[in-house]
């Protein structure tokens, strides 16, 4: 869980990283390696692979520092983002999007986060695990299937045989009902 | 809120950017619009909030060898010395034997009284074995141990909360002039480099203190407030 004093380290070690400051990124890493490491593998389950991207995460951090900006949203979620996205680009390029036909049926349990797992998450995390469980079943299945495993509308509907259409409204629904929960 | 006066169009495609739905050209519209549109912008960076917040795990710690690997591939430059991943691997070693023995004097200290720490200070020890010390004092505990063969500290806090100030360790030798050993980690152990001139003051028998300073540490070198944990430290066998 990070404080807020936590945050403003984050971003100050982010800075001296962006001059080369080679003690602030070890600091960085380990302040938030545990978090990243987590990302990494709720994306690539298999640890080797999720550490070669991890490796990558932090040499993109090491390189990017300069590009972070404190006005425009928080230390933490700019590394999270970061970190999902070489994971996506990992799947990507190893052409392993996955086409796996996807279940969106509305009485399709979402696998919710089980209480144990969140008494750990911060409370942004256990709103979000909260709002997402007051959509329809498939509507948190979609949005958590198209974030985990780098699906787009496009990848969706062919994997839902669901016209493009079809599956954007019913993602955007999702997305307005989940908005109106969280503000 | 602002939130609230975007267009819902705005707002939903904010949100596909950040949850990764739209691709192409679509895409890097988008893109090219958070840079010009800042109501857009700061929808889109509350909707990647939302997003990192999708990973509620915990998380886990990765193998040490991951971070070698990256200090190995960070570009090279002055003070890097080409025996640096050897180093970094005996430190790793070493590390984790301070750290067990850290562990050890807390698992030591938690089934005694906490109050007054008497650590036994071997005689005659190589110099380079790690050193241990526990500080305790006015909040929480915080133990640290220190690899004199690689000048690098692992540390530990348990019940030290500082709100929106920084834990910084020092160490006062003899000569009672602070030097600092750099900004702990509160929330999760952690490890650092120790600066040279705290490297050069640390021995077995030496106090050690934590003091409450601003973020990112004390701005001119020496405390600045007030001094909430001491210890002395101690060699390890």
């Amino acid at each position: 869980m990070f404080s807020e004093n936590d945050h403003a380290t984050l971003v100050l070690m982010l800075k001296r990283v962006s001059t080369g400051d080679r003690a602030a990124f070890e600091e960085i890493y380990r302040r938030t390696s545990v978090k990243l490491f987590g990302v990494c593998l709720r994306i690539l389950p298999v640890r080797q692979e999720a550490e070669d991207v991890l490796q990558e995460a932090y040499l993109s951090v090491w390189q990017k520092a300069g590009s972070f900006d404190a006005e425009r949203g928080s230390a933490m979620t700019w590394l999270i983002t970061l970190t999902r996205n070489r994971a996506i680009d990992r799947l990507r390029a190893k052409g392993r999007i996955t086409t796996a036909p996807v279940e969106l049926a509305v009485d399709v349990a979402d696998p919710q986060p089980d209480a144990p797992s969140l008494i750990e998450a911060s409370q942004d995390e256990r709103r979000l695990a909260h709002c997402l469980g007051t959509l329809e079943g498939g509507d948190a299945v979609l949005i958590r299937t198209a974030f985990f495993s780098g699906s787009t509308y496009a990848d969706l509907a062919e994997r839902a045989s669901l016209p493009l259409g079809t599956i954007k409204s019913r993602i955007r629904r999702a997305l307005l009902k989940l908005r109106a929960c969280l503000s | 809120m602002s939130a609230h006066m975007l267009p819902e169009d705005d707002e939903l495609l904010a949100a596909e950017l950040a949850f990764g739905l739209i691709d192409g050209a679509e895409r890097d519209a988008a893109q090219a619009r958070l840079i010009r549109d800042d109501a857009f912008a700061a929808a889109h960076a509350r909707w990647q909030d939302y997003a990192a917040a999708m990973f509620h795990d915990a998380g886990e710690a990765p193998r040490p060898s991951v971070w070698t690997a990256i200090e190995a591939r960070l570009p090279v430059n002055d003070d890097v010395r080409p025996a640096v991943s050897r180093a970094t691997l005996r430190w790793w070693q070493a590390g984790t034997m301070a750290a067990s023995a850290a562990a050890l004097v807390l698992g030591v200290l938690v089934m005694q009284k906490p109050a007054q720490v008497i650590v036994r200070v071997p005689v005659g020890e190589a110099p380079t074995a790690p050193m241990v010390a526990v500080l305790t004092g006015k909040q929480g505990l915080v133990t640290v141990s220190f690899d004199s063969a690689s000048g690098r500290m692992t540390s530990a806090a348990n019940g030290l909360d500082l709100g929106d100030h920084a834990a910084e360790l020092w160490v006062i030798p003899a000569d009672g002039k602070p030097r600092s050993m750099g900004v702990m980690n509160a929330s999760a152990p952690g490890w650092a480099r120790v600066p040279q001139p705290a490297i050069s003051a640390l021995s077995a028998g030496v106090t050690l203190a934590v003091s409450v300073e601003p973020i990112g540490g004390s701005p001119t070198g020496l405390p600045t407030g007030p001094v909430i944990l001491s210890g002395k430290m101690a060699t390890t066998s």
